[in-house]
């Protein structure tokens, strides 16, 4: 354990060879490069299986099939949770599709360091570099581009105009005091103040992740994750002050069992009205008014309030996007669809049909929604960003963040208690 | 006729209770595919107000349903003859022959009655992947069946035993090779056994997520249950939606299983009165 | 060939991660030692799925079995309609879990689902409740949907032993003067220890290995408190790719179960293996 940076390293460099020579032996599924005839064909793999995202995505790809006829696009679409456990499998084969979606972070640090995701950051650089750059940063692995984003957001609460109204509740609140005030404001209204999905974990996560960024700081994040060290007293005040939210009850009946975007999970729950806010992305609008009724004009957004006291400021963000990766060896064709993707003919077509935030600047003329308009302007003017824990950090330590958050929701975890397990299983981690 | 009614009426009374039970979330099932997803937050029970059959005449409309109901069929099948075919033969070795470690033999498939599928997920895609049956349905054929005998093995090496060996010895007299015995005595008196253990196999299959979810990656060859993740994915939203699929992805496994049952049934029945 | 390809091979590898510290990239390299064991122990998720697994074994045995068996010799009588009953009772088996799961996720709905309506219009509104949010009620809830599944496999199994017990020998008990209690416990019930011993048998090591259905319903949650061994495994496995740890799981998963069969084959299963073979003679294998 004397370097354990480098005994990692060692390790890695020894599971690509394994896992390269792993692919030159099975030499199969070389679909990359194709026939005689001189086209090839790329697989894009993504997870847009709704619409109108999925016709939208196809006729992008057929698009580019009529700029570049000597290409072929296979896209290849999955659900969110079946993608993950197929491209855990797929990684530990060591061989991943010429494209696909990526969330940056953690898991794809470990499959950079494997060897298997191409180095895009010389091939990109021309056109990458006028790409918001908040919205690049998940991609960016020891200063070099993995990645290319098509979208990007943050974390915020949505919040419900008329609920505020009737509790009371005059301006959204910017203090952590003045937050747990609203709260108990519209319990006394005889309003669920929040919705949680509790079944899910990750929404849980959220209220952590950014209570930390505000009395540790986003430093502290980072810092925390590299020593390995989660017990700072700025992580357990995050853990205490979460504890003060819970104490209060804030949440939907049966919460601990919620999913989040089924008709009874927590988006739809803020959508018919159910509860006056939910702590979530910059997709929520879209999925309470899928899940649920949808709360048209009542909608709202404001920041995460800023903690008094706390090293961190109201103006940093925490979220994360979506982007594509390409795997080792990918044909240029690959990186020429990235161009065209990140394109701002691309990029307009992409934020006026399937809600996503631009990640081209040219295209936030696209925007039209006064709700993106306002999360928008505060990605563009933040001073600091994290990206989502589960997503950051190796995923081992992600998971358990996010497990022992949901313990500390459910009350059987201490603030202390988070910190300490966090901190056990990111020294496991090697 | 009247008393034996009133005798048994505490126990129809017990059936009605239980059968109430089983029955009430199909049908729940089965309505709410008929109503509107507002519908049925408003209504969630009751009889639809108008019987829309959008919601499932949507699905039968697609290609799609169909083609991932022919390649679970195709696959199930498949598995089915296999594992019932090669069950058969070393269930009857381990039933009428007696040959050195036998036992440990029969161990070691009952071994593999323990050992959950996940865990050798990934092994086992590994060696798929070396042996290049990714995007084939052999990829899913074979680990199924492999996974499968055990099971089946053990039910049907039971009933082989069960078979009096003089009937065996008669056989053999009457000039039957130990095949021959196999082929045109024991199976066909087994006919109830290998019922059940194919019903089994085919509804194991069927049902089968993780193993087609990991061979297939082209959605050509997608079975039913992940054609229904895909479509809960899509239309997470559309409760009703998703409860018309549910449904219609039940009725082929229902419809086989009450062909099936009847066989089943009449082949256990005919066995009894003929023993 | 296939067996031993397909299963012992993967089972071996998995024996062999257990002692590497592995992401799931390459070929294990980073050895551990017992270190997976020692944490397996110690992990307080990993001693609660042992204790979670016996409850439910427990439950299964006292309740689920028993119901199968009154079932099935219920239905065994000639009663109007026992096809129709024998059928509905097995249809919930040869449903997937993930279509059950998503079926009794709705079902026992906070407030909103079927099963609070209807304690709710019986005048019993006081036991709704929870259901799958609830810790104390998650496992309880769990245990009536896999009875709802599986008990008509059970009773399938039962029924299909009651058939074999030849009408003779119950007629005999009959013209003893045995009443219907005596004729089922001495008669009916010797005949059927075989099948029972096989049920009890898949029962248990379907407890051991219970994943599918708890994964799509609760996902092991709320707090962990659903969650089984195979749920962990996975999780590790899958989620947080610390493969060898998730190795080290299943191979204990495995132990358990082996123990379990060893000793269920020494005393409980072995009057079944005994004398039951013919000799064949002179016959390769």
């Amino acid at each position: 354990m004397g370097d354990p940076a480098l005994s990692r390293r060692g390790f890695l460099a020894v599971s690509a060879a394994a896992g390269l020579g792993m692919t030159a032996l099975s030499g199969c599924g070389g679909d990359s490069d194709g026939g005689s005839s001189g086209t090839t064909t790329i697989e894009w793999w993504n997870i847009s299986t709704t619409q109108p995202t999925k016709d939208v995505w196809a006729g992008l790809a057929k698009k580019f099939e009529a700029q570049n006829p000597k290409v072929k696009i296979k896209i290849v679409q999955l659900e969110n949770d079946a993608y993950k456990s197929k491209m855990t499998a797929l990684t530990a084969s060591g061989k991943l599709p010429d494209i696909f979606h990526t969330w940056g972070g953690g898991v794809l640090k470990q499959q950079v360091d494997a060897g298997l995701v191409e180095d895009l950051t010389d091939s990109t650089k021309a056109w990458a570099d006028g790409l918001l750059p908040v919205a690049k940063q998940p991609y960016l692995i020891d200063d070099k581009t993995y990645g290319i984003p098509f979208d990007i957001g943050m974390i915020g609460f949505w919040y419900n105009k008329a609920l505020f109204k009737q509790a009371g509740v005059s301006a959204p609140p910017t203090t952590w005091s003045g937050f747990l005030d609203a709260v108990r404001r519209l319990k006394s209204a005889g309003v669920t103040p929040l919705a949680l999905a509790g079944k899910e974990k990750w929404p849980g996560m959220y209220y952590w992740a950014y209570l930390a960024m505000r009395t540790a700081g986003v430093d502290a994040l980072r810092k925390a994750a590299d020593d390995k060290d989660f017990t700072g007293a700025g992580f357990v005040q995050a853990g205490g002050h979460l504890k003060e939210l819970v104490d209060l009850q804030p949440f939907q009946k049966g919460f601990l069992g919620a999913a989040y975007s089924t008709p009874t999970g927590q988006a739809a729950t803020v959508g018919n009205g159910k509860a006056a806010m939910e702590l979530m992305g910059q997709w929520a609008p879209v999925v309470e008014a899928d899940a649920g009724k949808g709360l048209g004009a009542d909608l709202g957004f404001f920041p995460f309030p800023a903690v008094e006291g706390g090293q961190g400021s109201i103006t940093e963000v925490f979220g994360g996007g979506g982007g594509h990766a390409l795997r080792k060896g990918a044909p240029q064709a690959a990186v020429d669809f990235l161009k065209f993707f990140a394109s701002q003919a691309t990029d307009q077509e992409l934020v006026k049909k399937t809600g996503v935030l631009p990640v081209v600047p040219a295209a936030e003329s696209s925007l039209t929604d006064p709700n993106l308009t306002a999360v928008q302007a505060q990605l563009k003017a933040a001073t600091g960003f994290q990206l989502y824990l589960d997503q950051a950090y190796a995923p081992a330590v992600g998971q358990e963040i996010n497990d022992s958050v949901a313990a500390l929701i459910a009350g059987s975890k201490s603030p202390e208690q988070v910190t300490q397990s966090v901190t056990k299983t990111a020294k496991e981690e090697q | 006729m009247t008393r034996k009614t009133l005798r048994t009426l505490p126990l129809h009374l017990v059936l009605l209770v239980v059968g109430t039970v089983m029955v009430v979330p199909l049908v729940y099932a089965a309505l709410s595919g008929f109503k509107s997803t507002d519908e049925l937050s408003r209504n969630p029970f009751g009889l639809p107000d108008r019987w829309l059959t959008g919601n499932y005449t949507d699905i039968l409309g697609s290609g799609d349903f169909w083609r991932l109901l022919g390649n679970s069929t195709l696959i199930a099948v498949a598995t089915t003859v296999l594992v019932v075919a090669v069950s058969a033969l070393a269930a009857f070795s381990f039933a009428r022959f007696a040959f050195r470690g036998r036992e440990t033999l029969f161990t070691l498939f009952t071994l593999g009655l323990m050992f959950p599928f996940a865990v050798a997920a990934l092994p086992l895609f590994l060696l798929l992947r070396s042996m290049d049956l990714l995007d084939n349905p052999l990829g899913v054929i074979l680990p199924q069946a492999a996974y499968g005998l055990p099971m089946t093995i053990i039910i049907l090496r039971g009933f082989f035993r069960q078979i009096p060996g003089e009937l065996e010895e008669a056989a053999t007299l009457d000039g039957c090779s130990p095949f021959g015995f196999f082929w045109r005595i024991l199976l066909p008196m087994a006919r109830p056994a290998l019922g059940t253990v194919s019903v089994l196999a085919v509804v194991t299959s069927w049902n089968n997520f993780f193993l087609p979810l990991l061979v297939f990656t082209d959605g050509t060859w997608w079975t039913l249950p992940i054609g229904v993740q895909q479509f809960q994915g899509q239309y997470s939203a559309e409760y009703a939606r998703v409860f018309a699929y549910l449904v219609l992805a039940m009725v082929p496994a229902l419809a086989f299983y009450s062909v099936a049952e009847r066989q089943l049934v009449g082949g256990l029945t005919a066995g009894a009165t003929k023993g | 060939m296939l067996f031993i390809g397909l299963v012992l091979l993967p089972m071996l590898f998995a024996l062999y991660a257990a002692f590497f510290r592995w992401g799931g990239f390459g070929m294990p390299s980073d050895y551990a030692g017992a270190d997976n064991f020692t944490r397996l122990f110690q992990d307080p998720v990993f001693l609660g799925d042992l204790w979670r697994c016996l409850l439910l074994v427990v439950l299964s045995l006292l309740i689920q079995l028993p119901f199968a068996l009154a079932m099935a010799v219920l239905l065994n009588q000639r009663l109007r309609g026992r096809a129709v009953y024998r059928m509905l009772f097995f249809a919930p088996y040869v449903l997937s879990e993930a279509i059950t799961g998503v079926l009794f996720s709705m079902v026992f709905a906070p407030d909103d689902g079927l099963a609070d309506h209807v304690l709710g219009a019986v005048g019993l509104d006081g036991l709704g409740g929870e259901w799958f949010a609830d810790p104390s009620w998650v496992l309880a809830t769990l245990f009536l949907v896999m009875t709802w599944k599986y008990f008509g496999f059970h009773m399938m199994l039962y029924l299909a032993g009651l058939q074999a017990v030849p009408a003779e020998l119950t007629e005999a008990a009959l013209i003893d003067g045995a009443g219907p209690w005596q004729r089922f416990r001495n008669v009916t019930l010797p005949l059927l220890a075989p099948t029972l011993r096989i049920s009890v048998f898949l029962s248990v090591i379907g407890a051991i290995q219970l994943f599918d259905l708890v994964w799509v319903v609760t996902q092991g949650g709320p707090d962990h408190h659903s969650e089984t061994m195979a749920v962990t495994m996975f999780q590790y496995g899958f989620k947080r790719y610390q493969v060898g740890y998730a190795s080290a799981i299943s191979v204990v998963m495995f132990g358990i179960c082996l123990v379990f069969a060893l000793a269920y084959q020494r005393f409980v299963l072995r009057r079944d293996l005994e004398g039951a073979t013919t000799t064949m003679r002179g016959n390769g294998k």
